[in-house]
């Protein structure tokens, strides 16, 4: 990607995740979020330019939202853009900064992303998504089985539910070690075979255990020209690309072409031009937006290019633990924190604290020198961003 | 699914989005207050000092936590902005037409969104005062406050002119035709049943030759003036001088007139001349008066 000039994230801020934010109200929430991410970067509002917000359309029955939040997010008499991509708004907030930044045309870009769950009707957002003609009334919302039925039928049942409840309980064991994560259940790896029958099941093999959470939260972000952020970090983590890929609709609007991971297309071409040959040595850690133990597993190959089943042997081997030599999702993930317009922008933030070395209790023990951070959202879409301590050259 | 194209099809869809919606603890505390005590309180920036009604737990502009910093404001206020809802739709809660404003109430600086009522339609206007209606049965919600109700805050009265407003060749009058039946009711008021205003006969043997009204009758018709007219209402006259030039008689259009002839500074009085006359404009009586002008009183 050619940049005017270089961008380092140089502020997290994270609200608490929960399942129920009874006791804040929309713009009172991303407040909390605005204010640690302005204290870790240590600047005030007067130093920021510009807001990017955004979150899931329709999610919580709220009309231009981002008018509303000027009351205690900081947007009040600046330029501000509102952007909603489905999923992977968070990370299309951070796409959108990254470009006002690199562009010239702001120094220091304030990215927010929220949801309230609690507050909506998730099945009835997404449905409106549907062709209105041949498939609304047939769309069902975000759940499906198929890639659990698809890792069964290619490694067997005993081992791809092992695999896929064990790469959960790892996340709950990351989760454990972050306390803004939402769901930290406290899993041991030997209640595996017991969840693996009596978790509900909610679509095949798809289990409640393994799907992620409808939580509540926001996450804000500080973006900064490299000049900028080196004012105020002394470790910025660096936007060194990202790329993003999107499928058609319902899969079928091409006729028979072969299902093609956007995924696997996004890592390709990410890793092809920045010149990464081996992913899995060459990337220190990765925050994966992953909505279901099943599609963590399996996108796991997807992301790392794999054929076979090295996917399936970094779960089994302890490679992605927070001690692994490939830790994915330190923060716990997805399946432990989900506030969806603010989910894909954890990824990046996450990613970028482990780079500055500040993630505080789930920081990964290695220097971070190459982080990965993906985002997913509605039919397969992928946001992939490449973030590096050192800065871009 | 219908269409004026009959060979085209119209989706007709309707897609249910339930919410819930998380007040918070800072909204939640307004409208406890509203519950349980009938109470508007707002949030206060320590910083700027802008009052937030309804509140707000940061200011927008200071981006600082405000939420614990509770004020009262009063249930009256202003009238800033409204529009008038004359479309009828099924969400709404009352039947159309009617008012929606944004008041800002006595106290706050932000305004709030609510129902106006008491006022015709074509006289709302800005800047009307209003006062909050608490419901009679809490919803626990905004429409605990049933809705705002206009003050008449134009007084009842026209208050007659104050000591500054008055100069020196303001006259006003007050004419009428005197006839018997005034001077009967004239003679009950004062027990002056002299039959030179009562019996005929009598009143041809007296220099007049015929009956003439009570001196006093004219005379009184200076009050409608001095009282309601100039000064006006809310005049105190403490003295008042009267010599009769001519008698009234019965059927006589008596005209008093009352015009500024000086301001006593010192007691903020005035000095008015009087005069009576007839319908022929012959004098009927002359004098003077002090007059206090109204002073501002509790409406």
């Amino acid at each position: 990607m050619k940049k005017n000039r270089n961008v380092g994230i140089i502020g997290v801020g994270q609200s608490v995740y929960s399942s129920h934010r009874e006791e804040v109200n929309q713009p009172e929430m991303i407040h909390e979020a605005v204010v640690e991410a302005l204290k870790h970067a240590g600047m005030t509002i007067d130093d920021v330019d510009c807001i990017v917000h955004g979150n899931m359309e329709l999610f919580e029955m709220i009309h231009q939202p981002d008018l509303w939040h000027t009351i205690g997010i900081g947007s009040y008499g600046k330029e501000t853009l509102r952007i909603t991509t489905g999923g992977t708004t968070g990370a299309t907030l951070c796409c959108a900064a990254d470009y006002l930044v690199s562009s010239g045309l702001h120094d220091v870009v304030l990215a927010i992303g929220f949801e309230k769950l609690q507050e909506g009707h998730t099945t009835g957002g997404i449905t409106n998504m549907a062709d209105p003609l041949w498939a609304r009334q047939l769309q069902t919302g975000a759940l499906t089985g198929m890639t659990a039925a698809q890792v069964i039928e290619e490694f067997g049942e005993e081992r791809a539910k092992k695999a896929a409840m064990k790469y959960r309980i790892i996340m709950d064991k990351h989760a454990m070690k972050n306390p803004k994560a939402h769901r930290r259940l406290g899993l041991e790896f030997d209640q595996a075979d017991d969840l693996m029958v009596n978790s509900p099941a909610l679509v095949g093999e798809l289990r409640m255990i393994h799907m992620c959470s409808q939580s509540d939260g926001a996450c804000a972000v500080i973006f900064a020209s490299e000049e900028k952020a080196k004012q105020f970090r002394k470790q910025p983590a660096w936007i060194k690309d990202h790329i993003t890929v999107h499928r058609e609709e319902s899969f079928c609007a091409f006729g028979d072409a072969p299902v093609v991971y956007s995924h696997r297309y996004a890592a390709e071409k990410l890793f092809e031009r920045n010149g990464i040959k081996n992913p899995r040595k060459e990337i220190d850690m990765f925050e994966m937006y992953d909505p279901s133990s099943w599609w963590g597993l399996d996108w796991l190959r997807q992301f790392l290019l794999f054929e076979g089943d090295e996917h399936l042997k970094m779960v089994e081997n302890d490679e992605i633990t927070i001690d692994g030599a490939f830790p994915v999702n330190p923060s716990g993930g997805v399946t432990a924190s989900n506030p969806i317009g603010a989910t894909a922008m954890v990824r990046v933030a996450e990613a970028a604290l482990q780079i500055m070395g500040e993630a505080g209790e789930h920081q990964v023990k290695k220097t971070v020198n190459q982080a990965l951070a993906s985002g997913f959202g509605g039919t397969l879409w992928t946001v992939l961003f490449l973030l590096t301590r050192k800065v871009p050259r | 699914m219908s269409t004026a194209i009959s060979d085209s099809f119209v989706v007709q869809g309707k897609l249910a989005l339930p919410y819930q919606y998380f007040a918070g603890r800072t909204g939640s505390r307004f409208i406890i207050s509203l519950r349980d005590e009938k109470k508007i309180r707002g949030l206060k920036c320590d910083k700027c000092g802008k009052i937030f009604v309804p509140p707000r737990a940061s200011c927008e502009t200071c981006i600082v936590d405000i939420s614990e910093n509770w004020v009262d404001v009063k249930n009256t206020g202003v009238v800033t902005g409204f529009t008038i809802i004359r479309y009828k739709e099924p969400h709404q809660l009352m039947e159309p037409p009617y008012i929606l404003g944004l008041i800002k109430l006595d106290g706050a600086d932000t305004p709030l969104a609510h129902i106006v009522k008491g006022v015709a339609l074509s006289k709302m206007e800005t800047g009307l005062k209003v006062k909050a209606v608490f419901a009679k049965k809490t919803t626990g919600s905004i429409m605990d406050i049933d809705h705002f109700q206009v003050l008449d805050d134009k007084p009842k009265f026209e208050m007659g002119y104050s000591y500054d407003e008055l100069e020196i060749g303001m006259s006003a009058s007050f004419t009428k035709t005197i006839s018997e039946t005034d001077v009967y009711l004239f003679a009950g008021i004062s027990g002056d049943f002299n039959p030179m205003h009562m019996n005929e006969e009598f009143a041809k043997m007296t220099p007049f030759g015929t009956r003439i009204a009570h001196g006093a009758l004219p005379q009184s018709l200076i009050a409608p003036v001095l009282g309601m007219k100039l000064p006006g209402l809310g005049t105190v006259i403490p003295e008042i001088t009267v010599r009769f030039k001519r008698p009234t008689y019965f059927g006589d259009t008596i005209t008093a007139m009352g015009e500024v002839v000086e301001k006593l500074e010192k007691k903020r009085w005035v000095r008015m001349e009087l005069r009576w006359t007839n319908q022929k404009d012959e004098l009927v009586a002359e004098g003077s008066c002090l007059a206090i002008p109204p002073m501002p009183f509790n409406k």
